[in-house]
């Protein structure tokens, strides 16, 4: 077990875009361990990036199959190494809030069919389609890859940032 | 970090409110950045031809109201802007909102008087809290349609299909459509 201490905006890391993994190694795969469980700690909490617990590399762990918006569909838990959406459509507006901007949540449009690939712990490339609740999920904590936090992705402060009040 | 908490600071109340034109945001931070004043909250908006602005603001103590008000019409003086302060107490800096499941209500359909009242009425009378609510008047001069678009947080015991049902006799009385839904956030 374990949980990483979450690192909160304005630390640098969350802005940077992360290097790709080269290899597979016992590094890597302590961090998707370190990423789950810190997943598990968070309260209502459905992915972690890898920079959200200070490590700029491409991977972050999601499963939205506890959470009663993705319960009926999902792919369980996905650790996700060097993720690439090859396809996008749809669009859906969600209010989002990410542990490493606490206290907020922001009105953000994603889209809510992706074609994903990415690379698993034992080295499979895997490709497979997202939608919904998981999709939004998916493309939140990728953005974390990139350097992007919702508050990028929000249009307006006065009508798409809010206090946070709670998570359900 | 909660600014709120501090007890060095003196928080106040602006409202500034005049016909549009270029520059009202500037003239107003000027003041506030030359007096040492720090903007906490502040919402600004265009409301017919009218440039609204309502800031919170925070000074360290001792901050008179007079100060701020004096700067305020030397600086808005023959510019047609009002400017209005209040001193906040303690309890309204630190206030937070209350708890429950947030729903966006969408209201519209033809225009006329007292779709407003007889919506938020409806709301209020069940204990229903609104967070922020927006109008605008839309369609055809012809046929004006009227929108209404409000956040508010269900009580405790009151489900969506409750407002939903609550709202429903309005629909038919005022000819308009009301849609409830949740918007309770999710964690990433």
């Amino acid at each position: 077990m374990a949980v990483k201490p979450i690192v909160i905006y304005p630390d640098p890391i969350l802005k940077q875009v992360c290097p790709p993994v080269q290899a597979i190694d016992d590094e890597i795969r302590q961090l998707i361990e370190d990423l789950v469980d810190t997943m598990h700690a968070g309260p209502g909490s459905v992915g972690v990036a890898a920079p959200q617990i200070g490590v700029s590399r491409r991977v972050c762990v999601i499963d939205v199959s506890k959470n009663r918006h993705g319960k009926e569909n999902n792919h369980g838990l996905l650790l996700m190494i060097n993720p690439e959406i090859l396809a996008k459509s749809g669009g859906a507006v969600m209010r989002e809030g990410c542990m490493s901007v606490p206290d907020y949540t922001g009105d953000v449009e994603r889209a809510t069919e992706l074609t994903l690939r990415f690379t698993e712990p034992d080295g499979n490339v895997r490709e497979f389609e997202a939608s919904g609740f998981e999709a939004v999920a998916i493309q939140h904590e990728m953005d974390h890859l990139d350097g992007f936090l919702f508050l990028d992705r929000i249009a307006s402060l006065k009508t798409g940032l809010f206090r946070r009040k709670s998570y359900k | 970090m909660n600014l709120c908490r501090k007890p060095n600071l003196a928080h106040f109340a602006v409202t500034i409110i005049g016909k549009d034109r270029t520059g009202i945001v500037a003239d107003t931070s000027e003041v506030l950045y030359k007096l040492g004043c720090n903007v906490e909250d502040s919402s600004c908006t265009m409301l017919g031809g009218e440039f609204a602005m309502i800031l919170i603001v925070s000074h360290e103590k001792p901050f008179s109201k007079k100060k701020l008000e004096e700067e305020f019409t030397a600086k808005t003086a023959g510019t047609g802007l009002s400017a209005f302060v209040r001193t906040l107490k303690d309890d309204e800096v630190c206030y937070q909102g209350p708890e429950g499941e947030l729903c966006l209500i969408s209201v519209y359909g033809s225009d006329k008087p007292g779709i407003v009242y007889r919506v938020t009425r409806e709301l209020a009378d069940r204990g229903v809290s609104i967070a922020d609510l927006n109008t605008k008047l839309i369609g055809k001069p012809t046929e004006p349609v009227y929108v209404l678009v409000l956040e508010a947080a269900l009580p405790q015991g009151l489900s969506v299909e409750d407002a939903t049902a609550l709202l429903e006799k309005l629909k038919k009385e005022l000819s308009v459509e009301i849609s409830v839904r949740l918007i309770t956030p999710v964690s990433l």
